[in-house]
């Protein structure tokens, strides 16, 4: 499926849902395939099943703080250097790009990617959502690990990881991060095609778009019943945010924990309380104290108006919003990986609720 | 049991100062029945009815778990929430007012306000227990009278307590609380007031179907708190009113006794009595001289004679009569004595009173009355008791007089026929004559005929239009079968008058 100009909003919004209130603001990454297809660019969303078993596709995304690539933009060769590090490192040509993360900016950027470095942009990824952490990637949930895996900061620093398991990965990339720009581009092992069924979400890309193209044809300030038909989810609530507060997590490896959250809305029919507890995703709602759903899921605050989801980071007191729940992946439900990102992986001590 | 609100923990010195109410404030006055500590805000078990669930570990206000927590208080019924926090989130807040759980926050150790709140639930049973322990102490030493008692009571209590009889009149003590105690009902009472509560205990006779007397307290405003401490001190002392009320029963039939003995003596006079008759009469303050006119009460068997003595005494004082009483049989004898012979507006007068004391009495006790005729001296005493005696057997039959007769109102003789006619007499006149009934002849009017006939055979053959043969004849065989000596007037005036019975009612009936 080749994507058009005019495809990019309903994408955006497709990957803006699915990052769950993370993944990045996607403003940006829209401006750069809108400008990177207005140039001459072709993406084509190829499906893992139509490439030779053997093609080699290396996932791709940035990693880091998202809001500084808003601010201090690519220099234009992060892709080209991580990706051509990793093929150096492996030895492998890379035939096609993934992304490691559908939901945000990461559901944009490699398809940039991909019409800049001339390969194909392949249907699926590594999260089927946002995810704040490598080692969550499904490639870690099923063992695989990530190594090797190479990271080009904007400044111009190359790092290719050749050992350590998927935790260090993530240790050292945020720490090399932290020392650098704020951002980098991550690109791992080329994966053959044939074996991205084990271990990656297939099609992820393009339920993206139909997504997103579904959510803008509701319109204005959809009702609880045309939101939930539209995005095939379940509205929480549709109500006021009466209060956000934040505070800063538990450290993790020594390092200052993420910024954590929660946002109540009270619901305009019911006037009941919804909570929503946040890190870099809304992880956990809670119904006049009763949890009512949690990640895997994917929970979205949308402005109640537009439907344009909002960031965990944007969300304040005093916005008309709706909440949105939608099931996650099959891949995350399955027992053997429920735990990689149930609540209690965000230091939430809940059990998962599941739509 | 006990109760004890939030509203009352929070007036703990403890609490007082520092515990803030942030949210559920409507739930305050939910009754608490167990503090129990969480290590944190996700308790390890299930909250519990009536559970004040103190969080004791430290937490962060906006952790999400309080809002759990409220959840699980609200679904388990729980009485509220304290946690070791300065501040809630507004979301909290919200929620605690929404599901009307009070969210109580300290800055302090909350395991200290723990200790508070559990000695105070704990306060109403140790209350409970030193007031039981005392009310036992200061009543069951010795026999004390229900004043006393009552007198005891009130001071450990410090409120107003009464002794109450089973009409609900007070005998002892105060209490404006006569009207709300419903006598019907011999069980612990607790009625609510609207500036307190009254709770009421009854003192039982063994074998009466109703309580003989109630002990009631009224708690007023702020001791209405101790409306649950207070009963089983009530009890202990409705039974030392029990106890007093047996000893004195005791005394009473013992008194009753010798009063009926003595009655019994004057009863049998024909003749001037003698000096120790005069001596225990005067002893019991019987007077024996001048006009009496006796007075009968009769009762069912099922009345507690002894026991209602002072009931009758009470009526016929509370009629202005000054009158002497004995039990005696199912019932009361009694009478009253002029110094002179009364004239008869005396006579009526006395009448009129006896029958309002009757009325009286009847309100609690199902009597009937008969008055007999002034008699003067000892041995008058007896006569107008026997009359009393009739009036009132008469009167047991006659609701129409309701269940009173004078003697004045009768002619003497009219008096006796009736008295033929009541069901003692009856079934005993058939019973005599029924050998006569089951032979031919028609003896019974043979009978009942000769004896008006003054026992003339001619007179009575003229009346029967049978030969005077057949007469002489059938009153032998009557003398025969009835094994009778019709020559003897006892036993003709026993049949004269069982024939008349049983022919007057069977040709009424």
């Amino acid at each position: 499926m080749r994507i058009d100009p005019a495809d990019v909003p309903a994408l955006e919004r497709g990957v803006a849902l699915l990052g769950s209130g993370g993944g990045g603001e996607t403003v940006t990454g829209a401006m750069l395939l809108r400008a990177r297809l207005a140039a001459g660019g072709e993406v084509t969303l190829t499906p893992a099943g139509d490439l030779p078993a053997g093609a080699r596709v290396v996932p791709v995304g940035l990693v880091g703080a998202t809001a500084v690539f808003d601010e201090k933009l690519a220099g234009g060769g992060e892709f080209r250097a991580a990706v051509a590090a990793i093929e150096r490192w492996t030895g492998e040509r890379a035939d096609a790009l993934m992304s490691i993360e559908v939901g945000g900016l990461n559901g944009l950027l490699p398809l940039v990617a991909a019409a800049e470095l001339g390969l194909s942009y392949v249907d699926a990824d590594l999260s089927g959502r946002g995810l704040p952490r490598l080692d969550q990637l499904s490639l870690a949930a099923v063992g695989r690990g990530l190594t090797p895996a190479a990271l080009a900061e904007s400044s111009g620093q190359v790092l290719v990881l050749t050992t350590g398991t998927a935790a260090d990965v993530e240790r050292t990339a945020r720490a090399f991060i932290t020392s650098g720009g704020g951002w980098a581009v991550l690109a791992l092992a080329p994966i053959p095609a044939g074996e991205l069924a084990g271990c990656a979400m297939p099609a992820t890309t393009s339920a993206a778009l139909a997504l997103g193209s579904r959510a803008l044809a509701v319109g204005d300030s959809p009702d609880r019943e045309r939101l939930a038909r539209a995005t095939g989810g379940e509205v929480l609530a549709l109500g006021r945010v009466i209060e956000v507060s934040r505070w800063q997590g538990p450290a993790r490896h020594g390092r200052a924990g993420f910024g954590r959250g929660s946002v109540a809305v009270s619901d305009h029919a019911t006037k009941s309380l919804l909570r929503l507890e946040m890190e870099n995703e809304y992880l956990l709602a809670l119904r006049d104290g009763r949890p009512v759903a949690s990640t895997p899921d994917v929970l979205a605050v949308l402005d109640r108006r537009t439907g344009a989801p909002i960031l965990c980071d944007a969300v304040r007191h005093g916005v008309e919003v709706a909440v949105l729940r939608l099931a996650a992946a099959p891949f995350w439900t399955h027992p053997a990986r429920l735990p990689v990102l149930a609540p209690r992986a965000f230091g939430i001590d809940c059990d998962p609720v599941l739509s | 049991m006990t109760a004890v609100t939030l509203r009352a923990l929070l007036a703990l010195p403890e609490w007082a100062q520092s515990v803030r109410v942030l949210a559920g404030t409507a739930g305050l006055g939910r009754e608490v029945r167990d503090v129990r500590p969480s290590p944190g805000p996700a308790p390890d078990h299930p909250v519990t009815q009536g559970e004040l669930v103190v969080v004791a570990g430290p937490m962060r206000p906006g952790d999400w778990r309080i809002d759990a927590l409220l959840r699980r208080v609200a679904d388990g019924g729980g009485a509220g929430v304290l946690l070791p926090v300065d501040d809630l989130l507004e979301g909290t807040r919200r929620l605690g007012d929404r599901l009307g759980v009070p969210v109580l926050v300290t800055a302090e150790a909350p395991l200290e306000r723990l200790v508070a709140a559990r000695l105070a639930l704990a306060e109403p049973e140790l209350d409970r227990a030193e007031l039981l322990l005392a009310t036992h102490e200061a009543l069951t030493d010795r026999l004390r009278p229900p004043e006393e008692i009552v007198a005891v009571l009130s001071g450990l209590l410090r409120a107003p307590v009464a002794l109450l009889d089973d009409q609900g009149g007070v005998l002892a003590g105060e209490s404006g609380a006569a009207g709300l105690l419903r006598p019907g009902e011999p069980v612990p009472q607790r009625i609510e007031l609207s500036d307190g509560v009254l709770l009421a205990h009854p003192a039982l006779l063994p074998s009466a179907s109703r309580p003989a007397l109630w002990l009631a307290v009224r708690l007023h405003g702020t001791a209405a708190a101790r409306a649950g401490v207070v009963p089983p001190a009530l009890a202990v002392a409705a039974g030392a009113v029990q106890r007093w009320l047996l000893a004195h029963r005791l005394e009473l039939e013992r008194d009753a006794r010798s009063r009926s003995a003595l009655l019994g003596d004057l009863l049998r006079l024909d003749a001037e009595p003698d000096a120790d008759l005069r001596r225990r009469a005067a002893d019991a303050g019987w007077r024996l001289g001048g006009w009496h006119v006796g007075i009968r009460i009769g009762t069912p068997a099922s009345v507690d004679n002894v026991a209602r003595g002072a009931d009758v005494a009470r009526a016929l004082r509370g009629e202005g009569i000054d009158a002497v009483v004995v039990e005696h049989g199912d019932g009361w004898t009694a009478w009253t004595t002029f110094a002179q012979e009364p004239v008869a507006g005396q006579v009526r007068d006395l009448a009129a009173r006896l029958r309002a004391a009757h009325r009286e009495l009847g309100r609690s006790v199902g009597a009937h009355m008969g008055v007999g005729r002034p008699h003067p001296r000892p041995e008058g005493l007896a006569a107008t008791i026997a009359e009393a005696g009739d009036a009132a057997r008469l009167a047991a039959t006659r609701p129409e007089t309701g269940h009173f007769l004078h003697v004045d109102q009768l002619g003497m003789a009219q008096l006796l026929l009736e008295w033929t006619r009541t069901d003692t007499f009856e079934p005993a006149a058939r019973a005599l004559l029924a050998p006569l009934r089951e032979l031919p002849g028609d003896l019974v009017r043979t009978l009942a005929a000769y004896l008006d006939a003054e026992s003339s055979l001619a007179e009575t053959a003229a009346v029967l239009g049978v030969h005077r043969n057949t007469v002489a004849a059938r009153v032998q065989r009557i003398e025969r079968v009835l094994g009778v000596d019709l020559r003897r007037r006892d036993e003709r005036l026993a049949l004269h008058l069982a024939c008349r019975t049983v022919i007057l009612a069977d040709e009424h009936g």
